[in-house]
This record gives C-alpha cells, sequence and structure tokens, in this order.
C-alpha cells in the first residue's frame, strides 16, 4: 500500500490510548504485508505467482476480502477490478507519462484482465485462475479494508472516539472528538490546494469517507487524446470523473465504490447510491468552464450548491 | 512407525504427498547456495518409516494473540493441516477466531484441545510462563508439540519441559527459534561455519523498535493479564521475548554455548509506571574468547533489526533473511565473487549471499528484488513441524535441545540485566541428565 496510515484517538488515559493506537498501527502492517503487490513474500504476491497453474489455499480472512471485491466488481459493472493492474501498466497510468500500447499488446493483455476468471472456492479456501496471465491487486480495497480492521482492534480494546485514514483518501471515523458534536472530514474542490473551496465537510458517524481523483494525466498521442481514468470494462482510459467522493458504512466498500464511480463517471451516482443502501456519493466532472458536481444524498457542508 | 489414520483409507487426492513425493519436494525446496551457483546439501534428516503418519494433521492452537494469529495465517497455507480448535482465555480473541478461522472449534481452556482425540498436535503460542504446564500437559496427552521460544520463563520449567520432550520418544517436539528452519539462514550458517569469516573477532546484534510493547482492554484484569511482558516477576524482558532468536542465531553460527553474560537495562522512555527495562544492553562471553554484544531498546527504531557476524576476513550482515559479506581487502579471493552481485551501505560494499542464487540467477534478480513466491522463517519453521509429523520422527532444526539451551542463556541474560551485572552460566546447567 506505501502509504502513511495515521490514527487519532480522544479520551482520557493517553498510556492505554497510545497501546490501543499501537495495537491498530501493527494490524494494518501485518495487512500491508499480506496484501501487498508489491512485496515478494505477501500472501497476494504468492497466489498471482501460482494460482494460474492451480487452487492456492488462502487465510480465510483475506479469502472473505477476495469475495468480497469479486461482489463489488460484479456491482459495480466491472467498473471496480482488482486485476486491472497489467492494463494500468500498459497504458502508463502507474508511471509519470502516458503510452499507447500496441493493438496486439493491448488484447493479450485485455484476455488476462477481469476479476470473472478468478474461481473462489468457499469450502476449500482456495484461489485459481482460469488463465495465465491474471494479477491480483487490492490496492483498490486494501487501505479501505486495513482501516476497518484497525477499527475493529480499537473498538476491541475499548477506545470509544477515534479518526483513522490512509493516506488521507479514506477515513473511518467513530464517536467524537472531545466537546465537538462528530468527527467531520472536508472534500477540497479538484485543484484547491489550501482548503478555500470545499465540496463537502462529511460528518462522520460510524461511517467511511473515501476520495479517488483520476490516477493519470491526460496525454496526446498520435494526434488523439486519452482519458486520465482507465476503465477495466474496455481496456482503455476514459475521459472519466475528474474526482469521486463517497461516505458509507464500511471502509472496504467505500474505497472500491469512489475508485468505481471514477470510472462510471457523474450518471451513475444516483443508481450506485440506490444499489448500497446508506451510500452518499459525490461526483465532480470537467465543464467548459471549471466543473460539475452530482450528488446523491452528499449534501452537507461545501461552499454552496454547485449542481 | 505408527499411523493413526491407516493408509488404506486415504483417497486419491490426500495420496499426493507421499513420502517419495515429500522427499522430492523437500530437497528441491531446501537446495541453496550462496551466489555463484556453489550448492550446499541441505542438512535435514531423511525421515525415517516409508508410510506417512496420517492424511491430514489435525492442530490446535492454543494462544491466539499477536503472534498466535500469525500462526494460524500461516498454517492456513499449509494444504495438509487442518487447524481443528483455537484456545483463548480471552473472549476477544475467541471473537477474531471466529473470523480468522471460521471451521475451527473455540475454547477458552486448554484441556478442551488435549482431550479432543482427533487432535494430533497443538502449537503453544501462550505468555512464556505457561508454556511448560501446557506444553507438558500436551504431551502427557499424546499430542506433538510446537511450542513458542523460549519455552519457559525459568530454568526450571526449561529443564522439566525439555525432560519430558526428551522423554516422550514417539512425539515430535518443535522449539519456536523460526530463523533455524529458514533456508538462508541454514545457507549462512555452513558458510560461516566453513570458515568464511576467518578467525571469528565478534558478533552484534540489535532490535530495534519504537513501540511501548504495552496492551490494553476495556477489561481492567485481563488488561493485567495481557501486559504479562511488563510483568518484572514473570517476564524475560526484551532480551528474553525477542533477543533470544538473535542470541540463539550467534549461538548457532558460532558453534558454542555463551559461559558468562553481562548485562545493562534502562528504563528511559516509557515513564508509564513499568518496571521492566525498555532498553538493554548485554554482552555474551563464549569459550573462544569471541564476544556477542546484543542490545534492544522500545524508545528507538533506528536500523530495526539485524545481525552481524565479524571475523579477519570477512563480516557478514543478516537483514530480513538477506545476507551480505563484507571483505577485507587482504581477504583471499573465493572465486565466484566476482559474479556476485555487490550493494553499498555507505562506503562498505556488501556481496549478496543468497539461498538459491542458481535460481535467483535464472530469473534475473537482483539482491534486493524481492523473491516472488517468498515464504517467512515461521513458514519454514511449521512447514518442519509438518513434515516431521507426516514422515518423521527427525532431529527437528530447533528441537527441545537447541529450545533448552537458548532459554537458559536468555534467562541468565535477563537476571544479568536486571541486576546490572556479570552472572556466569555454569556449563553444567545444559546438562539434560
Amino acid at each position: 500500500m506505501a502509504t502513511r496510515f495515521e490514527v487519532v484517538l480522544w479520551g482520557e488515559d493517553a498510556v492505554r490510548l497510545r497501546a490501543a493506537g499501537e495495537e491498530a498501527l501493527a494490524e494494518i502492517r501485518r495487512l500491508e504485508g499480506q496484501l501487498s503487490f508489491y512485496r515478494a513474500e505477501s500472501e497476494i504476491s504468492r497466489i498471482n505467482a501460482r494460482a494460474a497453474r492451480g487452487p492456492v489455499r488462502v487465510e480465510p480472512r483475506l479469502f472473505r476480502l477476495l469475495e468480497r471485491a469479486a461482489g463489488l466488481y460484479v456491482r459495480t459493472e466491472g467498473a471496480f477490478d482488482p486485476t486491472v493492474g497489467p492494463l494500468m501498466r500498459a497504458w502508463g497510468f502507474t508511471g509519470e507519462t502516458g503510452n499507447v500500447p500496441e493493438e496486439k499488446t493491448l488484447l493479450e493483455i485485455r484476455r488476462q484482465t477481469g476479476m470473472r476468471y478468478v474461481r473462489l472456492d468457499p469450502e476449500a479456501y482456495t484461489v485459481a485462475f482460469d488463465r495465465p496471465g491474471i494479477c491480483l491487486d487490492l490496492g483498490g480495497i486494501g487501505k479501505g479494508y486495513a482501516i476497518d480492521e484497525a477499527a475493529a482492534i480499537l473498538k476491541e480494546a475499548g477506545v470509544a472516539h477515534a479518526l483513522l485514514h490512509g493516506g488521507t483518501s479514506t477515513a473511518y471515523a467513530f464517536g467524537r472528538p472531545g466537546e465537538a458534536e462528530a468527527w467531520k472530514v472536508a472534500v477540497p474542490a479538484p485543484g484547491d490546494d489550501d482548503g478555500d473551496d470545499l465540496l463537502a465537510v462529511a460528518t462522520l458517524a460510524d461511517e467511511a469517507l473515501s476520495v479517488s481523483a483520476g490516477s493519470g494525466k491526460a496525454f496526446e498521442a498520435g494526434g488523439k487524446t486519452y482519458g486520465h481514468v482507465l476503465d477495466p470494462r474496455s481496456g482503455r482510459p476514459v475521459e472519466g470523473a475528474l474526482l469521486a467522493a463517497v461516505v458509507t458504512g464500511s471502509a472496504t466498500d467505500a474505497d472500491a465504490l469512489s475508485t468505481a464511480l471514477l470510472v462510471l463517471g457523474p450518471d451513475a451516482v444516483t443508481r450506485m447510491a440506490n444499489a448500497f443502501e446508506g451510500l452518499r456519493a459525490l461526483v465532480v466532472s470537467p465543464a467548459e468552464e471549471g466543473f460539475v458536481v452530482r450528488r446523491a444524498g452528499f449534501t452537507e457542508g461545501g461552499s454552496g450548491p454547485r449542481t | 512407525m505408527k499411523g493413526i489414520n491407516g493408509k488404506k483409507n486415504m483417497s486419491h487426492d490426500e495420496r499426493k504427498l507421499t513420502r517419495r513425493n515429500f522427499l522430492k519436494k523437500s530437497s528441491m525446496a531446501t537446495l541453496f547456495g550462496v551466489t555463484g551457483g556453489v550448492e550446499i546439501v541441505p542438512e535435514r534428516p531423511v525421515p525415517r518409516g516409508s508410510e506417512r503418519r496420517a492424511e491430514v494433521m489435525n492442530v490446535g492452537l492454543i494462544g491466539f494473540g499477536a503472534w498466535g494469529r500469525e500462526i494460524a495465517a500461516t498454517l492456513a497455507r499449509i494444504p495438509e493441516v487442518r487447524l481443528a480448535a483455537v484456545c483463548d482465555v480471552y473472549d476477544v480473541m475467541l471473537r477474531r477466531a471466529e473470523r480468522a478461522v471460521p471451521d475451527a472449534a473455540r475454547v477458552s481452556e486448554y484441556r478442551a484441545v488435549l482431550d479432543d482425540p482427533e487432535i494430533h498436535a497443538v502449537v503453544v503460542a501462550t505468555p512464556t510462563h505457561t508454556h511448560r504446564e501446557i506444553a507438558e500437559a500436551a504431551l502427557a496427552a499424546g499430542k506433538h508439540v510446537y511450542c513458542e521460544a523460549p519455552m519457559a520463563a525459568t530454568i526450571e520449567d526449561a529443564r522439566a519441559l525439555a525432560r519430558a520432550a526428551r522423554d516422550a520418544e514417539d512425539l515430535v517436539f518443535h522449539v519456536g527459534l523460526q530463523f533455524r528452519a529458514d533456508p538462508q539462514y541454514l545457507s549462512v550458517s555452513k558458510f560461516i561455519r566453513g570458515g568464511a569469516l576467518g578467525k571469528t573477532i565478534m558478533s552484534r546484534a540489535q532490535w530495534h523498535t519504537k513501540q511501548s510493547w504495552r496492551r490494553t482492554s476495556p477489561n481492567r484484569e485481563r488488561e493485567r493479564a495481557l501486559n504479562w511482558r511488563l510483568d518484572p516477576t514473570i517476564s524475560l524482558g526484551l532480551v528474553g521475548e525477542e533477543g533470544i532468536h538473535q542470541i540463539d542465531t550467534a549461538m548457532w553460527f558460532l558453534g558454542g554455548r555463551p559461559t558468562t553474560v553481562s548485562g545493562f537495562g534502562q528504563l528511559l522512555f516509557w515513564d508509564d509506571g513499568r518496571a521492566v527495562p525498555d532498553t538493554v544492553q548485554t554482552v555474551l562471553a563464549f569459550p573462544n574468547k569471541v564476544h556477542m554484544i546484543f542490545d534492544a531498546t522500545l524508545a528507538s527504531s533506528f536500523d530495526g533489526q539485524y545481525d552481524l557476524f565479524y571475523g579477519s576476513e570477512s563480516t557478514i550482515m543478516m537483514r530480513e533473511s538477506k545476507a551480505w559479506m563484507f571483505k577485507e581487502v587482504d581477504a583471499p579471493m573465493l572465486g565466484w565473487e566476482v559474479y556476485a552481485r555487490r550493494d553499498k551501505f555507505y562506503k562498505e560494499e556488501g556481496i549478496a549471499l543468497l539461498a538459491n542464487a542458481t535460481k535467483l540467477d535464472a530469473q534475473d534478480l537482483g539482491p534486493t528484488d524481492p523473491i516472488p513466491g517468498a515464504e517467512t522463517p515461521l513458514f519454514h519453521a511449521l512447514k518442519e513441524f509438518t513434515d516431521n509429523f507426516f514422515f518423521g520422527p527427525f532431529a527437528p532444526s530447533a528441537g527441545y535441545r537447541e529450545g533448552y539451551e537458548a532459554a537458559v542463556v536468555a534467562i541468565r541474560a535477563n537476571e544479568a540485566i536486571v541486576g546490572n551485572e556479570k552472572r556466569a552460566i555454569d556449563p553444567a546447567l545444559f546438562d539434560l541428565e
């Protein structure tokens, strides 16, 4: 994940709060070791190295997470896809500049992309890939999952008020800080660096906020302009949304859904909000002058309506 | 060779890991060498008997704290193992077990695990001072045992448990000194014992982190129990709970037992009412005049954890299951090192020593590149335990003797630290008769 995680705890006894915070952060480190795509000894690396040759047994909790990712893949119409990594790399979305892969390469990689090629056997807790080349990368959901698990540990340890975040893009909060009524997290507008222009101020009560923005820059090649968001369904960059933000009960879901909404764009906001109970969402898309915001339930705070 | 389940009942699938297959697999898995393709034959003993002991190994895990959970997650990757029961005295841990190991029975009394005739083996991952009682009872109940290190908190307990393990001839007994089962450590141990250092000068190891070592719970009584590491009446402190692994590595690589230990302990940073030092240093003197220096702290994470072995011709550093050799300019050429990969550490240049180097060469990987599908030391240790159950008994890389000797040294080292003094380690202590 290579992300900085922070926990903010509020309570009376600093010694005990610190101990609880350490345990929560230790769990995040453990999960990072298990889920990291880039660590050779991670369980994900082991799956990627072996699952095309046959079923690989995995830890039951990781198995649940993979089932959950597969469910989100279906429910987001394929817009959230944990096997999209090779496509991202082919288009240069993981580096500084984009590049257009050759049609032949693209076809080949597209054949190796799709959560539908990942077989999960709940009896045996095994994962198998239907074809070689499939690669699981839980980067789009792992951060949220780690935060959910860490929050559970804090609650077990008796912490009543906490805010956790990973890389400031996914946050989860419960209880409240001091005398304040609730934990509040602001979502700045795209391009706003000093917090003057806020899209929303989310009030989080046992809830998670996740914000996703385009992972690459739009780029030109061969006289054609390519968008800044990769659509796993077409295998091509699209002029997707500039930013998507969601609030829901689970950080795991929030992480995946903000990624999916970035791909699906503003027209899907209401559809997704209806499909996921309690989901509040907003999507920012480019307009001729600046941008427009489409909201579903996510109306709190902000510097005024813009839809 | 006793067979709990007869071979006749084996299904086609379960038969996959026959003895022949096992030998093939294990020699593949433990082939290692130093860079340049020098392969060293693995030390793992050839298993006795011709039939596997059972089709599936049913394991009971006693203790579901942080390390117990790591053990459960690792066991889940070994297909022939079924984690049948999880035991913990704290209900929060059992609730975690419900999610982490949904198919395992959950019990709060370790007796219930031992009374289950289906369970072949137990892993003991409870607080150190409870190891003896539980592991002894497990052996008495006819269970194979993997006991976490240190195997006990007092020499008396360690000795009693080691004797019980020695006398239970039909039962496999491993101690969780997991680096001993790691192919990279095995490879470096051979290299050092083969004279790679020239004259051994000294060994130095550190374990640095910044954390309180404290646990918390809404239940105050439970919280006291969780914080056994901070209770000076039962804790072996940093040197016992963490340092034992690195001290054991030094005893293994240097091939001897220390005769004295000097210790220093300070409480410098964690001013929260605790009495167990948060910073310690020890000097262990080996019979050949070589010293091992170990220090640990909970107040600075600088440079983390590593082991150094200094010699007149070269120095070897181990870090996260990786190893490097730093040669003196007047050291003889070894031949292969001109082909080896090198890493810079400030002004020093380290020659990477890699287990499985030829395989890595084929994959065009550098020494700091991640090795795809690499396994953790814990995995290797638990895999050796399960192999020993199925195909043994063979002498484990960390059995009751290694476990006992490491515990004796760790206990004496902690006494030296607590008293800020020098303690003798009487060679007679290592005698189990």
